[in-house]
Formats: C-alpha cells, sequence, structure tokens
C-alpha cells in the first residue's frame, strides 16, 4: 500500500474542527467519494477532531490518499498527547459515555468508516486511526 | 530433450518426425498467441516471440536487448523490481493482472505469468514471462457486473404507489454496498416524491440475520429522520419472531403482515379513504 | 469564509429558522441563543429549523438542536426539523443521533403545516 499524497492540520481551537472539516470535504469530493460517503467522512473527522479538542485541547489531524492495489482511500489520523483512554473496550461499546453524558461516540464513528484502530497509553496520549475505501 | 508420451495403441509421438526436437518447442513458442519473452535478472530482453509483437506492437528487433521497463505505465515503477526479486528466490509469479503500454501508446490490461530459467546446474539465470491479454476479458467482467447491478437496481425499485405513498421491496441478501444504495434510493424517492408514507415490503426476505436487520432498522430510523412515516409490511410469524429473539425493538414501528393492510394504514394516515363507486352514489343521494 | 448566517424570521404564529451549510461552534451556539429570544419576545406556538441546506451535522449539532427542542417545548412550544437531507439522515442514523424524538418534516410547508394542525403524530397499532 502507498500513499499518494498526505498532510497535517493542528486542531487546537474550535474554529480547527471547521478547518478539518472543509479539508476532509475537500479530499473526498476529489477521490469522487458518492454525497453520502462525503457526508459520512466529513461527520466522522467531526466527531474525531471534536474529541482531541474537548478531552485535550490540542492536537492534529494527518490524512492521507492511500492506493491499495488499485483501490483508492482516504485515512485520517488523529493524535494528541492527553491522558489516554483508560478502557479502550469500554469506550467502543455502543451506549457507553463519560460522566458528562458526552462520550466520545466512537462506535458511531466506527459504523461509517470502513477501518478504524485506536492506540492509547493513558498519560501518554491516544492516536485514532479511520478509513474509507472508494466503492465502485 | 525428448517429449515422451503415451499414446494407447498408435505410434508413440516421438516417431512423427520433428517431434522431440528443440524446432519443434521453439515453434510452440513462436506460434503461441501469448506474448512469451525471456530476459534477464536485472531485466534486459532476450527472446520475444511473435505474440509479444502482436500484444504489445515491438517487432523482436526493437525489443531484445532493451528493458521491459519500456513496457511498463508510468504510475508503476516498483513493480518488475519487485517481480525479479521474487523470481530470483525461485518464485513464480501466477496470474497476476496488471496493465502495459503497447508501442502506439495504448494500455493494455494482461495477465502474467513469470518463472525461473535456470541453468544445467540449477542456478537461476534469467526469467520467463508469459502474458495474456485479458483487456477484452476483462471489459466483459465489468459490462457484467454493471449488468446484474443494473438487474438488481430494476428489480428493487423503489415505487410510488399513490401520491404520497411510496413501496420498497426489502430484499434480505444484499451485501453492506447495495444495502447502503438500497438506502439512498428509497430515501431520494421519498423526497423527490414528496411522500408522507413509505412501506418497507420484507415478503421477499427468505431470513434475517444480524445484518440485514440492522440494515432495516437503520432504513426505518432514516425514514423517519427525513420525516415520512415507514411502515413495516410482509412480516410473518418467523420473522417477527427472529427480530424478537435479536433484542429489536419494533414497539414504535408500525407492522402488518401484508403489503395490503400496510397501505390501509398508509391511506389512512394521508385521510384518504377507499370507498366502492355503489357507496360514493348512494352517499349523493343522501345530500 | 462560507456564509454563517442565520436566517430567523417569524411567520404564521410559528418561528422559521433557516440554518447555513457548514454552521461553525459558534454559530451553532448561537441559534439556541437566538431562538431562546425570539421564543420569549413572540410566544409562537412553535419553532421551525430548516436544515434543508445543511450538509453536515455532526453530534455537537444534534445534541444543540435536541436541547433548544426541549426549551421550546418548556416554553409552550413545539419544534419541527424540516428538510433533512438523505446523505444526513443516513449519517445521523448510523452515527447514532436521535435529536431527541423531535419531529421531522420533509419540507418547511409539510412542517408548518403540522403545527398548523396540532394533532399528535397517531398511534397507529
Amino acid at each position: 500500500m502507498s500513499d499518494l499524497a498526505r498532510g497535517n492540520i493542528p486542531i487546537k481551537s474550535e474554529n480547527d474542527i471547521v478547518a478539518a472539516r472543509r479539508v476532509v470535504r475537500d479530499l473526498a469530493t476529489q477521490l469522487c467519494f458518492g454525497v453520502t460517503d462525503v457526508t459520512r467522512v466529513i461527520t466522522a473527522a467531526s466527531e474525531l477532531a471534536r474529541n482531541v479538542f474537548l478531552y485535550v485541547g490540542a492536537g492534529v489531524m494527518w490524512w492521507s490518499i492511500l492506493d491499495q492495489c488499485g483501490e483508492v482511500g482516504l485515512e485520517l489520523t488523529f493524535e494528541d498527547h492527553g491522558a489516554g483512554i483508560p478502557d479502550v473496550e469500554q469506550a467502543m461499546t455502543p451506549g457507553y459515555s463519560t460522566s458528562r453524558g458526552l462520550g466520545l461516540g466512537l462506535p458511531g464513528v466506527k459504523r461509517l468508516m470502513d477501518e478504524m484502530e485506536i492506540h492509547t497509553e493513558v498519560g501518554k496520549g491516544t492516536t485514532v486511526m479511520v478509513r474509507k475505501w472508494l466503492r465502485k | 530433450m525428448a517429449i515422451r508420451s503415451k499414446l494407447s495403441g498408435t505410434a508413440a509421438l516421438e516417431d512423427v518426425e520433428g517431434v522431440g526436437s528443440q524446432a519443434f518447442l521453439a515453434s510452440i513458442v513462436e506460434c503461441s498467441d501469448d506474448a512469451i519473452y525471456g530476459k534477464t535478472l536485472d531485466g534486459t530482453i532476450l527472446s520475444w516471440n511473435r505474440g509479444a509483437e502482436r500484444i504489445y506492437g515491438y517487432s523482436a528487433g526493437e525489443m531484445v536487448g532493451k528493458p521491459v521497463s519500456v513496457l511498463v505505465p508510468a504510475n508503476k515503477p516498483d513493480e518488475v523490481p519487485a517481480i525479479l526479486e521474487r523470481v530470483k528466490r525461485g518464485e513464480r509469479v501466477s496470474h497476476f493482472e496488471t496493465t502495459r503500454v503497447r508501442k502506439d501508446g495504448e494500455v493494455i490490461d494482461l495477465s502474467l505469468n513469470v518463472s525461473p530459467i535456470r541453468d544445467a546446474s540449477g542456478q537461476i539465470i534469467g526469467a520467463s514471462t508469459t502474458a495474456r491479454d485479458v483487456t477484452e476479458q476483462k471489459k466483459m467482467r465489468e459490462a457484467l457486473t454493471e449488468r446484474a447491478k443494473e438487474i438488481l437496481d430494476v428489480s428493487t425499485p423503489v415505487l410510488q404507489v399513490w401520491e404520497g405513498v411510496v413501496v420498497a421491496p426489502f430484499i434480505g441478501t444484499l451485501d453492506t454496498q447495495r444495502a447502503q444504495q438500497f438506502m439512498e434510493r428509497l430515501l431520494d424517492k421519498i423526497v423527490q416524491t414528496n411522500s408522507a408514507v413509505a412501506l418497507l415490503d420484507v415478503t421477499g426476505v427468505p431470513a434475517i440475520d444480524t445484518r440485514t436487520a440492522q440494515h432495516l432498522i437503520e432504513t426505518i430510523t432514516s425514514v423517519r429522520l427525513l420525516g415520512a412515516q415507514a411502515i413495516l409490511t410482509g412480516v410473518r410469524p418467523a420473522i417477527a419472531q427472529t427480530l424478537a429473539h435479536l433484542g429489536i425493538n419494533l414497539a414504535d414501528v408500525v407492522t402488518r403482515s401484508s403489503l395490503a393492510a400496510g397501505l390501509r394504514v398508509a391511506l389512512d394516515i394521508l385521510n384518504l379513504k377507499i370507498v366502492t363507486q355503489e357507496d360514493q352514489a348512494k352517499g349523493a343521494h343522501s345530500l | 469564509m462560507t456564509n454563517q448566517n442565520i436566517s430567523l424570521v417569524k411567520v404564521r404564529n410559528t418561528l422559521l429558522v433557516t440554518m447555513p451549510a457548514d454552521p461553525d461552534d459558534v454559530t451553532v451556539t448561537t441559534l439556541q441563543e437566538e431562538v431562546l429570544g425570539a421564543m420569549e419576545k413572540y410566544r409562537p406556538k412553535g419553532l421551525v429549523l430548516d436544515i434543508s441546506g445543511v450538509e453536515t451535522l455532526d453530534s455537537f449539532f444534534a445534541r444543540t438542536i435536541t436541547e433548544t427542542s426541549r426549551m421550546v417545548t418548556m416554553m409552550g412550544g413545539q419544534t419541527v426539523i424540516a428538510g433533512m437531507r438523505p446523505s444526513v439522515a443516513i449519517t445521523a442514523t448510523q452515527l447514532g443521533l436521535t435529536m431527541g424524538g423531535t419531529f421531522t418534516a420533509l419540507t418547511v410547508d409539510r412542517a408548518l403545516d403540522l403545527l398548523a394542525h396540532p394533532h399528535p403524530r397517531r398511534r397507529i397499532r
């Protein structure tokens, strides 16, 4: 698998959540994703960018366009150096929410995307990677 | 080198004149429709058959001594080195579908088989490639897939049966992609026809598994978010039982066992009533 | 910078609020403030939230809509969300956003009709 293009944007403010949505919209549209898939990808990015901003305050979104044996895809990685997620399994259970009642919305994001990987370490930080492949 | 084969009754093959000779084998290669060419381990072409001339458009004179990378499209610079690496290890590359560029610039689809060539001591000294032009096959495959999709779309139409009512037959065996397309088509039709009610008919669903149930629930929820009412029709006891076992709560979803019953509900929602012409006439008289 | 303007008009004793295509967080918060202000000023019987131009509806936007709807109810009114796009409806469903059970309508027209004839959605069994 190789990537054809990549970039990143910092997530430090509420405006960056909007910026993330715009970048993802441009990428998804350029890759000719269908209307609903474009919406899915933008919404997933908005949720994950918001998590970074809300819970950690600062982080970065990496994006790259993938090419795997002729299949084209979009990969987004949200990275922060925050407190980490203590119990990922619990966070991935549908219906689970933190004490503030907001939750991370991870099960929903997983439903929107084709692949999702979470790497987290308490006290060190979290990386959430999601991918969506172009459907023929 | 001789070809040995057993032919019952008739003369053995090697008795036929010419068979078993190098010339015979060489002519098999030459006359093949496939492109067959040999190259060194760094990709320099050593031999080039007539099939290769036809498929790639280059004559043997033009290709022998040249690097095989001449044929490779610009967007695949690592492909030939990767293949040669495997051949050097003694591996064979089979049915590798890829593209190559003809002399006239046309890009063609090929299926490649690459094998190591060994010398008398067994050491690998080169690679032999057989390439089959699969452009036509690929086009046919793609056309068939398109046709299948078209047939599926035609056989699962979302129909407007009355002003304000659409009916969508639910096919349980849809894969994820088709399921998503079904949802999109249904919602688009609802918006397009400004319908208040959508009848989701599951009469044709043979079995409800978790994935189908999830797809069903998502479809119903999306329809409601849009602003229309979803009615599930054709729900047989077996289906209802399975859904219950899956823990699906259909408490706030209107369900009916037949499409006709569902239609009655739809008309009721739209404040419509079907009366016979007799009743209508009687009604007029009693005014 | 895309248009971030919320349009708010009073029509037939109803508040009609139209949202822009991709509202930022500030705009979404403003929605709630403006609605509450207008509810207090005009005491309309309802709020129609026109999201036909909205391309992305994330959980923050959805939560704000739900909260606003509840506030409108507490102030004696009824909320209807109008014009949700199919792509948004599917995405919201898959993300698990429910809009708190707020009424929805295909178009602003339908929404106004719904508010004008306030019989609750008939429970058909």
